[in-house]
């Protein structure tokens, strides 16, 4: 049997779906478009000579390419230690920030117990709350402690950010496994403590992980704390943001694409968990 | 069994114990630190006795760094913890309290600056008692500076720009991503990346377009619109600066408005917007009348916490102005704070600038709180 002829209206309601399905799909790209041309453009500045850095008008693509300019950025003094402290305050956030909300998440994931709205209401409070300011008084009170300018006291700072984001996010990750996973383990004979680390731990784990790489991007970027806490052992952004007005264009856009690129590494890792972690956040 | 019962289960508050020290110490403590600084003032103050000894009364009290006549001396001995013993000298002086009034008694030494101790008839007051006092001095000096208006003007600024352009992205981005195209993961990565650059990263990937030698006027003179680079980011072009701030922000902080939108898209049954569509809803009608009804309680969320993060834009603006030119709330509390050249190391500014930004914020969510919930009630009336 031949599909039947089409009727005028039927022809003309399938061409505006399919009309309507290309107007979404070049919105799609546009946006997409939107988002990648800038950082194809900053991209091109960070390989291209110092003569295409500096020339106009600017190519599109970076022909010659060079890695003299990453060099030069590199090169600058306290670069590398920047990165490094970067590193080690994002690490020591990370691993503070997981061991402390994973248990808490846990907790308001698999309890019923008095307070426990309270306390989750409490959390999403300290979540929106402006929460970088704080960086003043602490800055204040970490001179008094013998604890300014040092790099575990950034990461201190960094903990209290991240820390509220992370027990939520580790909360809907243990709330997408059914109970009965437990239970049943239990039925088999595992004690709480087995059930939990034969059966729970491993389907977590990548949720887990996911968060725990969020949590070192958000210190990564972190900059106006940073820079109210620190003056010799500056990270990264701090130690850009302050050389900023007497640096050169070479110095800022290679700094700016370096910047960048572990946002475009992470967020691949982790974007579909991302939903799951913003999920349970708006309710 | 009866034992069982009573048992109360300790387990989630131990859980939670942690994470709850954690947030007290470096959450809550730093907050009324912060309020301390905004409104204590910690000065010193010098009592002046009645008499030439420590316990005598107080007659009143001197400012630090005021110059004072000396009227008479006494030379005393005193005793030291090792059993020797040591001259001091109390000085009897003369001189105005702050409010003016004339004052006359007894210092010790120890409190003045003075050249010779048995002959200078002047010296002034170096040291005294820690005093704290409750003070409005910082806040009113912050309202009163002409760069905090400015700051203000141009963060509200930014917001009412801002919000309204990212809430129609993240709208529409949500919504492509609803659509299930091919190549859905790809488009969700690309639209998630700026989730994880840094507002200064942002700040200075726009620079690289809006820099007088940058991408803007590479292809403003290759379409023929200009002849000479033109410079955009100009003290003399207030307007163009906040243009290209506004374009960074809504590239850089999309991303998180769309994560929001998205997970309150997936909770929407599919059977409401068929049902709509079964009646000849059009996609603008069900977008209008189901999509966005039923959205309200993520966009709220996602609207308290950008404006909330709004208030705190800093590093953006840095990069791209310099920070002088054209300032927001969170770069003077930076520059109040900042012990380096470009900053007045003033710890106390600095507070008042952070409290101020923490109330603001906070009228904002209660505001917003408030007019989403009011017209529920309105509507339910």
């Amino acid at each position: 049997m031949t599909t039947r002829a089409l009727d005028p209206v039927q022809r003309r309601a399938l061409r505006r779906q399919q009309l309507r399905r290309a107007g979404v799909y070049a919105l799609a790209i546009l946006i997409a478009l939107w988002i990648l041309l800038p950082i194809w453009l900053i991209g091109t500045m960070a390989f291209s000579t110092r003569d295409d850095v500096y020339g106009f008008p600017k190519q599109m693509a970076p022909i010659p390419f060079t890695t003299d300019t990453m060099q030069f950025f590199i090169d600058q003094p306290g670069i590398i230690d920047g990165t490094r402290n970067s590193i080690v305050v994002a690490v020591i956030t990370l691993a503070m920030s997981t061991l402390i909300a994973a248990p808490a998440g846990y907790a308001i994931s698999r309890y019923f117990f008095v307070g426990r709205d309270a306390y989750r209401l409490g959390i999403l409070a300290v979540r929106a709350f402006p929460i970088v300011i704080l960086a003043v008084p602490l800055a204040v009170t970490f001179i008094e402690w013998g604890m300014f300018d040092k790099v575990y006291s950034v990461a201190l700072m960094h903990t209290a950010l991240t820390l509220p984001t992370t027990v939520l996010v580790v909360s809907s990750v243990f709330a997408s496994i059914p109970r009965e996973f437990e239970e049943a383990a239990k039925v088999f004979g595992c004690n709480a403590y087995q059930a939990f680390m034969r059966v729970v731990l491993p389907l977590v784990l990548p949720g887990i992980a996911a968060s725990a790489i969020f949590t070192f991007v958000m210190s990564w970027n972190e900059v106006f704390a940073a820079t109210l806490l620190t003056i010799r052992n500056r990270t990264l952004p701090a130690l850009i943001l302050y050389q900023l007005n007497k640096s050169s264009l070479q110095f800022q856009y290679a700094g700016g694409f370096f910047m960048l690129v572990p946002s475009l590494i992470f967020i691949f890792f982790i974007r579909r968990y991302l939903f799951n972690m913003w999920g349970q956040i708006t309710k | 069994m009866k034992m069982k019962r009573l048992r109360f289960n300790f387990a989630p508050y131990l859980l939670i114990l942690p994470s709850f020290i954690y947030l007290a110490v470096f959450f809550a403590w730093p907050m009324v630190r912060s309020l301390q600084l905004a409104f204590v003032r910690d000065s010193q103050i010098l009592p002046v006795l009645s008499e030439p000894e420590e316990k005598a009364d107080v007659v009143g009290h001197l400012e630090m760094q005021v110059d004072v006549a000396v009227v008479d001396r006494i030379r005393q001995d005193e005793t030291l913890a090792s059993g020797r013993t040591r001259p001091v000298y109390w000085f009897k002086i003369a001189s105005e309290t702050e409010s003016g009034e004339p004052i006359e008694g007894w210092v010790h030494q120890k409190n003045l600056f003075i050249k010779s101790r048995t002959e200078s008839d002047t010296a002034r007051v170096v040291s005294g008692e820690g005093a704290k006092e409750w003070t409005l001095d910082y806040v009113e000096r912050m309202i009163n500076d002409y760069r905090f208006r400015e700051a203000l003007q141009t963060t509200l600024l930014l917001i009412v720009f801002i919000l309204p352009i990212q809430f129609v992205l993240a709208i529409t981005m949500a919504l492509v991503l609803q659509s299930q195209l091919r190549g859905n993961s790809l488009f969700l990565y690309i639209y998630a990346i700026p989730l994880g650059i840094s507002d200064l990263a942002a700040g200075l990937v726009w620079v690289t377009i809006f820099t007088q030698r940058g991408y803007l006027n590479t292809f403003l003179q290759q379409l023929g619109l200009i002849d000479q680079p033109y410079i955009f980011l100009s003290a003399e072009n207030q307007h163009w600066l906040i243009v290209a701030i506004v374009l960074a922000e809504v590239w850089r902080a999309t991303s998180i408005v769309m994560v929001i939108v998205v997970s309150g898209l997936q909770a929407i049954p599919r059977e409401y917007l068929e049902a709509g569509e079964l009646f000849g809803a059009s996609l603008w009608q069900r977008l209008r009348h189901i999509t966005l009804p039923l959205l309200k309680p993520s966009l709220q969320v996602a609207l308290i916490l950008r404006t909330i993060l709004a208030f705190q834009v800093f590093a953006v603006v840095v990069a791209i102005t310099g920070g002088r030119v054209l300032t927001v709330l969170a770069y003077e509390t930076y520059r109040w704070y900042d012990p380096g050249d470009s900053g007045f190391n003033n710890p106390n500014m600095a507070a008042a600038y952070a409290g101020f930004i923490m109330l603001i914020s906070l009228a904002f969510a209660v505001f917003y709180l408030r007019t989403v919930r009011t017209q529920e009630e309105a509507a339910r009336e």
